[in-house]
């Protein structure tokens, strides 16, 4: 069996994740294979989406599923394989925000985005995905993270404020700023 | 609470955090809330469709990448441990009274794979060796689960992979089978059919 990805679709392409990821937890390397290539596209997303940009995606998708071939024999629910990779990624994302912001603890990185286009400038601006990102870019860092992990993680408050190292109440504040702001943004664009 | 005028079309942050709590609790928040004044309902509604722009958009990011090379899959599976998988060692019996020969049970679960995928239209999932492997002759027992094509008749598809997997066996380990449990946890059907 090759280690190096070919182009040919593996028979084990049509199989459930919660078949792969049984067969990836007994060894079975091309299983896994299977579950990267299908998901590893999704988490980069992800993972771009906490960072705010795509520089650091490409390393937090390789310890992602690193970390996840060493966890699947613990993973109790193998058809959740999705949902548990997320969850792994969004944690390696923001061990390396944390990681880049060492010498300042993370609460304090709330400090205001730069002043964006002014919004008859990005009238035009083609889809509601491309508003919604130009919009997010207007948050804060830590607005834009509880805002990720909340809305595209699916992740509790108590989540949130587990993995950014928060107060729950500081969590809310975040996200309901970090909504208003958008409210502000995606209307001005209407 | 700071109230806000109704013209400045911006609902102040305690409106959003209460709506907030409602939304992220999975509710609708009361009628009468929404009712009370008009920025309730225009905020709710945006913070909404917030909510279903974000279900979607990493699946819209995906979709906007550009094609990719292959390299970023071959990263990863290079730098993964693969012998944290090979579990017990199962002794296997040699002329000479010198050769310690043996077979990792992970590379007997990788043939009952191969035989079970053989199948047509099956895939084996999980896969466990019962019994003290590490013993010559002592009973074991295989219990594997499997996924079936969607609409194949089950009782006939287990019975194949059984016999399947029992001849693999038989050739090529001197495992002293005893059963061979398949259990059917799942139906898959033929994904991007394009490329079929």
């Amino acid at each position: 069996m090759s280690v190096t990805g070919s182009d040919e679709r593996s028979p084990l392409s049509d199989a459930t994740d919660a078949i792969l990821a049984a067969r990836a937890a007994d060894g079975d390397l091309r299983a896994f294979e299977v579950l990267v290539r299908r998901h590893g596209p999704l988490m980069r997303a992800y993972a771009t989406r906490i960072l705010g940009s795509n520089s650091d995606s490409d390393d937090v998708v390789q310890e992602t599923f690193i970390t996840a071939w060493e966890r699947l024999p613990e993973l109790q629910d193998p058809a959740a394989t999705k949902a548990w990779l997320m969850r792994i990624t969004s944690r390696k994302a923001i061990d390396r925000i944390r990681a880049r912001r060492q010498d300042q603890p993370l609460g304090e990185w709330d400090a205001p985005a730069p002043e964006s286009e002014s919004p008859h400038q990005q009238a035009e601006a083609a889809s509601q995905r491309e508003r919604l990102t130009r919009a997010l870019g207007t948050l804060s860092e830590a607005q834009r993270q509880c805002w990720t992990l909340r809305e595209i993680g699916g992740h509790s408050y108590a989540e949130i404020a587990e993995e950014l190292d928060l107060p729950p109440s500081t969590v809310r504040g975040l996200l309901a700023r970090a909504r208003q702001k958008l409210m502000q943004e995606m209307e001005e664009w209407r | 609470m700071a109230m806000t005028s109704p013209h400045d079309g911006h609902a102040d942050n305690d409106l959003i955090e209460q709506l907030s709590d409602y939304i992220d609790r999975g509710e609708t928040p009361p009628d009468d809330f929404l009712n009370r004044a008009p920025e309730n309902r225009i905020a709710f509604d945006a913070l909404s469709r917030f909510r279903s722009m974000a279900q979607d958009i990493l699946d819209e990011d995906v979709s906007a990448e550009p094609e990719r090379d292959d390299s970023w899959v071959a990263g990863i599976l290079t730098n993964i441990h693969r012998e944290a998988r090979a579990g017990r060692s199962i002794p296997v019996s040699h002329s000479s009274p010198k050769a310690d020969l043996s077979l990792t049970e992970g590379a007997v679960r990788g043939l009952i794979r191969a035989a079970g995928d053989s199948v047509a239209g099956t895939f084996i999932g999980r896969c466990r060796l019962e019994g003290d492997v590490t013993t010559p002759g002592s009973p074991v027992t295989v219990n594997v689960d499997a996924s079936v094509f969607w609409g194949e008749r089950m009782p006939q598809t287990a019975q194949r992979l059984r016999d399947a997997i029992t001849t693999s066996l038989l050739h090529h380990t001197e495992l002293n089978i005893v059963a061979v449990n398949v259990t059917i946890t799942d139906v898959h059907l033929r994904r991007n059919p394009k490329d079929a």
